[in-house]
């Protein structure tokens, strides 16, 4: 040994002596190459944040579009993808609430509003790869969003395409260099950053072609796409050259497909599966793996998910006002919640409500809302305007419920037919397959609807702008105001928070005064998790929360 | 059969673009028209069916509209999982339903009897869906665990392998086990009764010997019909069994194909289940001469 290790020593210093020059020009190539990415406004990593371990994750469906979440409207889709992508600025992971003083940066590393909100310039991270070591640069963004506000000179398109109408305020997008890209606005709007914040607006890489998300993922984000087994599973594995330092913490993520609800949570409780699904663990659910001991922390947050009647206004009998106020005067809000959602759900207006969304009404303004009062007062209400309507004991409104053959939408349809019937109402329920809703939606071939509306941003120019703007093709009751019309604009372009709050609470009293699109609830998720997942929080928002940057395994 | 799969299919209200447009919670008819013509169900229902069935005579099953990848390397790991399954299911039928039958015969109207006949019958009216979420919900109750939700590779991990096929298998299998211990009861008592197998008693054969040299060979011709009907129905029949233990199936995966009306998969997959009852019931045959010299020289 005393001989050997001399020998050995000299071994290696006669190598480096040959190789050194060599040596020394990879290295110095390799600095350039790999310069590390800028870290500015990247929190510090957790002090006690453990390394390893793979993550398993529920799933209730296998993906719709791949991982093209700009395709798709469905948490299906953007829960199992956000690990793979970036946007340019996120919402805090660790506050459930969710608003302008929560958007941090993400591939921005900074931004400024400038011309009194007319340009919103970010300035990009450098030195940031996409996860097949391209750079990403601001031609990257600017293909990104272009293509999905479907701009003339867009590099490509979407095939499917259901936010293009949060970015019909933008102009122009401006790669002014290689790390700065300008958003040109037609007039302000501060909630620009609440929509490129959500988990909907990731960005893509300019040179992989949008139909290869369907089956791929290239992104910028902490992990990079392993494999998908269709109907199985979608596993993640860490990005080793990610750009925030420390993260990610966990060496995977493991996305399992579990169709059945009952077995999704026996997995749960038996530990095969460390974390729920956004929106899955309703009230009866929590409340009966609680009753079985299962070893699992529970966080009640809000979905920004609600349940509301659509009807079709542009046909008799719901071209009348009076109709439609008395369809939503007859249905008891807090009757709904209790009944069809076992207390899982709130009452609120069209903005989620106060603690799990920052826009709704206060408990004193919706209680003189139709439909949040007194029932029987309501009631009373009801009759009287449908007999004002020409409908009454004599001649009973007659109409079809239609809505999905899905057990929830059911359920739901059943509470209001229930509850119409007591004011003289008529109502048959008519179940229509997933794949033939949306068509018949779409063609307005229907009375009344029972439909559930997930909220991308709680903000209400995401929310506004998408139901109840004239010509939005998800405004399925072609409510179409044109004072409302010209507050929804007045609002967008506030730029005093306090100014713009009572112009949103104005609009929401409007609309249900007006039953543009009767909201019966906004839904809640008792979000269950293993107590070995750390730095998971949940958000009072099904769709921006899982990125899994910051999660780590305590084992 | 291909004709009527192709067109029953397409008789169904929707298609696919229907479906990916309602992922994304409107409809653009513009775009709808331009994603048909990409996925080629734009074409007249006789064109569609002609590029099908030249695709298949060149070994080119089709493309999933869904996952935008060949239909066969969809379809191809699902198929061992629902054989083994049927297999399995079929193996414990056997084992249990026909030895069963033979007791229950043997000791007809005894306490044995009526004690495997309420088995047996509970077995039939029991549906194996409930079953399989009973077993599901009474291990995660009781020992705090279920089998994986995850396929386990016998290549990995064979006991593995095994728990998470044996519980769906036996889940499945006791219900055409109980058909088969009715069936092989009733075939044995009919052949209990022949002068041949009391002859046989006469000239004091010892019992085993008579049961199962004269009797069961007799009586077993019905059998081995139901066993080749059951494992063929099993087959398309897993749906909730490979639902509620999550294994990735045929019969799963074949409704949510038929949702998703993603034409190519369910094409092939009802394809591939009439092929296995074309030759399970081929076997059987086979079986027959095999087991039945008459069946055998008669032919």
């Amino acid at each position: 040994m005393r001989l050997r290790l001399p020998a050995a020593l000299l071994a290696i210093v006669g190598v480096a002596l040959l190789a050194g020059p060599v040596l020394g020009q990879a290295q110095k190539g390799a600095d350039t190459g790999k310069a590390p990415a800028s870290t500015k406004g990247a929190r510090a990593p957790h002090p006690n944040g453990k390394k390893g371990g793979i993550l398993l994750a529920m799933h209730r469906e296998d993906l719709a579009q791949g991982f093209s979440i700009h395709e798709t409207a469905t948490i299906a889709t953007v829960w199992p993808s956000m690990p793979c992508f970036n946007n340019l600025v996120m919402f805090d992971p660790f506050k459930p609430v969710e608003s302008l003083d929560t958007v941090i940066p993400d591939l921005a590393e900074r931004w400024s509003w400038q011309d009194n909100y007319r340009n919103l310039v970010l300035f990009l991270r450098k030195n940031v790869k996409w996860h097949d070591g391209q750079p990403f640069t601001s031609k990257d963004v600017k293909y990104t969003f272009d293509m999905v506000r479907q701009a003339a000179d867009a590099q490509t398109r979407l095939r499917i395409n259901p936010r293009k109408d949060w970015y019909a305020n933008v102009e122009t997008i401006e790669a002014a260099d290689p790390h700065t890209v300008i958003f040109h606005l037609k007039r302000p709007q501060p909630s620009l950053l609440m929509m490129l914040a959500s988990g909907y607006s990731p960005v893509y890489p300019a040179h992989v072609p949008v139909a290869e998300f369907r089956s791929k993922c290239v992104g910028t984000g902490p992990f990079k796409l392993k494999e998908w087994r269709k109907g199985e599973y979608i596993e993640f594995t860490r990005n080793p050259d990610y750009w925030a330092p420390g993260r990610p913490y966990l060496d995977g993520i493991r996305y399992v497909i579990v169709k059945e609800r009952g077995t999704r949570f026996a997995a749960l409780q038996a530990g095969r599966l460390d974390i729920s699904f956004p929106g899955e663990a309703t009230k009866p659910i929590a409340d009966q793996l609680k009753a079985s001991g299962a070893k699992l922390n529970f966080t009640p947050v809000g979905t920004n998910v609600n349940d509301n009647l659509i009807m079709n206004i542009k046909k008799p009998p719901f071209d009348n006002v009076k109709v439609r106020r008395a369809i939503s005067l007859a249905v008891d809000r807090r009757a709904y919640a209790k009944a069809v959602h076992q207390g899982g759900a709130v009452a609120g207006a069209s903005m989620q409500p106060k603690p799990y969304g920052f826009w709704g009404l206060l408990e004193k303004d919706l209680a003189r809302l139709p439909g949040y009062g007194k029932p029987e007062e309501n009631k009373a209400e009801a009759r009287k305007l449908l007999a004002e309507a020409g409908y009454g004991p004599q001649k009973r409104l007659q109409v079809e419920m239609g809505t999905r053959a899905i057990a929830i939408y059911v359920d739901f349809a059943s509470f209001v037919i229930n509850e119409l019937k007591q004011v003289g109402i008529e109502a048959t329920l008519k179940q229509v397959e997933t794949a033939q809703w949306h068509p018949l939606v779409t063609r307005r071939e229907y009375q009344m609807g029972a439909n559930l509306t997930g909220l991308g941003i709680d903000d209400p120019d995401g929310n506004f702008y998408e139901n109840f703007a004239c010509g939005s093709p998800r405004n399925y009751t072609d409510y179409c105001d044109e004072q409302v019309m010209k507050m929804i604009d007045a609002q967008s372009q506030e730029l005093d928070l306090k100014k713009r709050q009572p112009l949103v609470a104005q609009i929401q009293r409007k609309l249900e005064q007006d039953a543009a699109r009767p909201i019966m609830g906004w839904r809640l998720d008792h979000f269950p998790m293993a107590p070995h997942v750390k730095n998971l929080v949940p958000h009072h928002n099904i769709y921006n929360y899982g990125r899994m940057q910051e999660v780590w395994l305590d084992k | 059969m291909s004709v009527v799969i192709f067109v029953l299919m397409r008789l169904a209200p929707g298609d696919i673009v229907d479906v990916l447009f309602a992922a994304a919670g409107y409809v653009n008819e513009s775009d709808k028209q331009f994603l048909m013509k990409e996925l080629g169900i734009d074409k007249p229902i006789w064109a569609q069916y002609v590029d099908w069935l030249r695709g298949l005579a060149a070994g080119d099953l089709g493309k999933s509209y869904r996952y935008d990848q060949s239909a066969w390397e969809v379809i191809g790991p699902l198929v061992p999982v629902t054989v083994e399954l049927a297999a399995l299911a079929t193996i414990f039928s056997i084992l249990f339903g026909v030895p069963a039958g033979i007791l229950s015969a043997v000791r007809q109207d005894t306490t044995l009897d009526y004690v495997l006949r309420v088995v047996s019958l509970a077995g039939l009216s029991l549906p194996s869906f409930w079953l399989g979420m009973v077993i599901i919900l009474g291990l995660v109750a009781w020992a705090g665990w279920i089998p994986a939700v995850t396929y386990v590779s016998p290549r990995e991990d064979l006991a593995g392998h095994l728990v998470q096929f044996l519980l769906p298998a036996a889940a499945v299998g006791y219900r055409s086990s109980a058909l088969l211990m009715r069936i092989t009861r009733s075939a044995m008592l009919e052949v209990l009764r022949e002068d041949y197998v009391r002859t046989a008693w006469a000239k004091g054969q010892n019992g085993r010997a008579v049961i199962w040299r004269h009797a069961l060979k007799n009586a077993i011709l019905p059998v081995v019909t139901v066993i080749g009907i059951e494992f063929a129905f099993l087959i398309g029949g897993l749906v909730v069994t490979e639902t509620v233990f999550n294994l990735p199936g045929v019969a799963r995966f074949l409704v949510e194909a038929i949702l998703w009306r993603d034409y190519p998969i369910v094409q092939n997959l009802v394809l591939f289940i009439a092929v296995v009852v074309v030759l399970s019931n081929l076997l059987v045959d086979l079986l027959y001469g095999w087991l039945d010299p008459r069946v055998r020289y008669s032919s």
